[in-house]
């Protein structure tokens, strides 16, 4: 059925007026569309063909991800990008409930998806990939759900803030300790990503080393994290909203380090090999991101199996390699669809310091899931990071 | 009666005398009100909106600038943050403002007529590109490796390398950039206003070049300058772009090593889900703005009153 306007078969003067009047209500309504058809996310097109809904972050889309699964249940997936996680809240904020049938959640976000309604738990039965996964992505610790056996996301990509250095000017060692970011000949050159999330709770590593819940620390804890993070103001030259200023500012030599964590792997893909990243010892804040199907989606079985889709080894070793974007894959299977070169460049290669684990197992173990504030406001934690900001 | 008669009694009435012009003024008004007073509007309204369980809700509290206001010079600092966006706004606006002025009046005076519109069309030509790109570029220049240092470098100058990055003089450069196209033409179009009848007197009756400038040209541009100052302040207290591109979103300038207060408001915008506050955070600065923009005009206004 369509909302084409229907001319009246009665003639009288009465309905004619009526007609009229709906007949250019209907025409004005038709011309808004058409004038404003390209702010709308979905076509109607694709709303009569029922497509899978999903709202993510970049790289989802890419061809190479996403075909095999519009052959195999002969249907089309459409996604709606969004940078960062308040775009994403308000991009789901904007649109009628069912708009989106899964959304692609960074991990902590999933608690503000849950108070919005937005998100259901599902049960982990069949999920056969789960059994490769990495132990720290099986424990779904930030996205567990009330019932034993169910969660509102399983992770699909994940990376780290480790420090992304220089080798030029910070050695290998140096990168293993936060301390070294404090060195007078780093004053000014070092580079942070400008969101207080990732940087105090790798403050919060640095003063409380090993901590596996950085984002739930008492007061006085948080006290020291002010305090590591007065001795760490002199040293910063520059606050990136991205990566990507933060590597240009690394590869112009403005700054030598940056506790961002992977700037590393763009730089060597571009030919320059004295770059690199570590997680220090006493830990650092690792970002996954999490496949959620929506509470009112009428394509949920779709969405599952889009979601059963996304774990597969095969999927996740395109997903972290497209065009967009490098990441790292929890599904260990990865490297069998991988190269050496790959393998090289995301630490999927044995640890030589851990025999019988890869790199990239140890940096997984040494990190702790990037969450929000637990014991005091957000707000706080803000004010803090901007404090240290306007120090 | 006679024709003489009927028009004296019945004046000739022309469109403007017409009621119906008013509704001339509709686009106007519906392009005002729809694209300018309703988002600003909205964008006050929730200023006063609290959030709750993650979700802005509406309501009309206060508690958005009280917590602002609270923390303006402590905690999160934005009153420190609104003093370094005013100390890069109107050095910039300065610098500008003169700069500008010396192309406009150059384009004015030095250019044959006949040449003078390709002049202002390639000093405006910056203006087609984008301002992003725009910034990059700056990066690429002014960096520790970048286009002066290597050339100071390929000199044996090295020692003298300059380090303008992350600096708020590199805000004020890269907002220089853009502004300029902009008030080159409202300086230029204020200096072809001027009577050239005037400067010739002023010339012919013994004044030096300087003289003539100082004592006709410059007091007749100063509504020009006003304005086109006023404007480069409103934008570049507005600009986060340069100051995080090339400021390094917390450059240094003689105030000290801090973000500007646009740049405070897109941090907070992007680190919580806090709409009503981040609101609350651009009313503050739309009413400066809009102080910067009263003080503007009235120092034009009194520019003009002067000269004519």
């Amino acid at each position: 059925m369509t909302n084409k306007p229907q001319l009246p078969k009665d003639t009288s003067s009465q309905s004619h007026q009526i007609s009229r009047r709906s007949l250019l209500g209907s025409v004005a309504a038709g011309a808004a569309t058409a004038s404003f058809g390209n702010f709308t996310i979905f076509s109607r097109q694709a709303h009569a063909a029922e497509p899978l809904r999903v709202l993510c972050w970049p790289g989802y889309e890419e061809k190479d991800v996403i075909a095999e699964f519009e052959d195999l249940h002969k249907t089309k997936v459409e996604f709606k990008i969004y940078i960062g996680g308040e775009q994403m809240l308000q991009f789901f904020a904007q649109t009628a409930p069912g708009t989106f049938d899964a959304i692609i959640s960074d991990a902590e976000y999933v608690q503000k998806l849950k108070a919005n309604k937005a998100i259901e738990a599902y049960k982990t039965d069949g999920f056969a990939e789960l059994a490769n996964y990495h132990p720290k992505f099986r424990d779904f610790a930030p996205t567990k759900g009330e019932t034993a056996g169910t969660v509102y996301g399983i992770p699909t990509r994940f990376s780290f803030y480790g420090i992304s250095y220089n080798t030029d000017e910070m050695s290998a060692e140096q990168a293993q300790d936060w301390n070294s970011l404090l060195d007078k000949k780093y004053a000014g050159k070092i580079g942070m990503f400008d969101w207080y999330l990732p940087n105090l709770g790798n403050a919060s590593l640095a003063v409380n080393p090993g901590n596996q819940t950085p984002y739930a620390i008492n007061d006085d804890q948080l006290k020291k994290v002010k305090e590591f993070l007065t001795k760490l103001r002199p040293q910063i030259g520059m606050f990136g909203s991205s990566n990507q200023p933060i590597a240009q500012a690394m590869l112009a030599g403005d700054i030598f380090a940056s506790p961002t964590g992977d700037l590393d792997i763009d730089l060597k893909l571009a030919g320059y090999d004295n770059f690199s990243s570590t997680i220090p010892k006493q830990g650092g804040i690792r970002w996954q991101e999490v496949a959620c199907v929506c509470s009112a989606s009428k394509n949920k079985d779709l969405a599952m199996e889009w979601v059963k889709y996304m774990t597969s080894p095969k999927v996740q070793s395109k997903l972290v390699y497209t065009k967009a974007f490098k990441a790292r894959g929890p599904n260990m299977k990865i490297v069998d669809y991988w190269d050496d070169d790959q393998k090289k460049l995301l630490s999927y290669v044995p640890d030589p310091a851990n025999p019988g684990k890869m790199l990239v197992e140890t940096l997984i173990d040494r990190s702790m899931p990037r969450g929000l504030p637990a014991n005091q406001p957000e707000q706080a934690w803000i004010d803090m990071f901007n404090e240290f900001k306007t120090a | 009666m006679t024709t003489v008669e009927t028009s004296a009694t019945k004046p000739m009435r022309t469109p403007n005398d017409s009621p119906l012009k008013i509704w001339f003024l509709a686009p106007l008004a519906i392009w005002l009100t729809v694209f300018f007073l309703l988002p600003l509007i909205f964008l006050l309204w929730i200023g006063f909106w609290r959030v709750e369980n993650f979700q802005s809700v509406p309501d009309f509290s206060l508690g958005n600038y009280a917590d602002i206001f609270a923390s303006f010079f402590s905690k999160s600092r934005y009153g420190l943050a609104l003093i370094q966006s005013l100390w890069v706004a109107i050095t910039t606006a300065f610098f500008a403002t003169i700069l500008s002025y010396m192309v406009a009046l150059s384009i004015a005076f030095a250019v044959p007529a006949r040449w003078q519109r390709l002049a202002l069309l390639i000093a405006i030509a910056p203006f087609w590109s984008s301002y992003v790109l725009r910034l990059y570029s700056w990066q690429t220049i002014l960096s520790r490796n970048g286009v002066i240092n290597s050339v100071l470098k390929q000199f044996g100058l090295a020692d003298y390398r300059i380090d303008l990055i992350y600096t708020q003089i590199a805000t004020r450069i890269g907002l220089i950039h853009y502004l300029a196209p902009i008030l080159i033409v409202i300086l230029y179009v204020s200096i072809l206003a001027i009577d050239r009848v005037l400067i010739e007197a002023a010339r012919e009756l013994g004044c030096t070049r300087w003289q003539a400038f100082t004592r006709v040209i410059l007091p007749l541009s100063r509504f020009g300058l006003m304005t086109a100052a006023s404007f480069a302040i409103i934008v570049s207290l507005g600009d986060a772009l340069s100051g995080n591109l090339l400021g390094g979103g917390a450059g240094t300038s003689i105030i000290g090593k801090l973000p500007t207060y646009a740049s405070m408001i897109m941090s907070d915008y992007s680190s919580s889900t806090n709409l009503p506050r981040t609101s609350a955070l651009a009313t503050i600065l739309i009413v400066v703005m809009v102080l910067a923009l009263a003080a503007g005009f009235v120092a034009a206004d009194r520019a003009r009153r002067r000269t004519s």
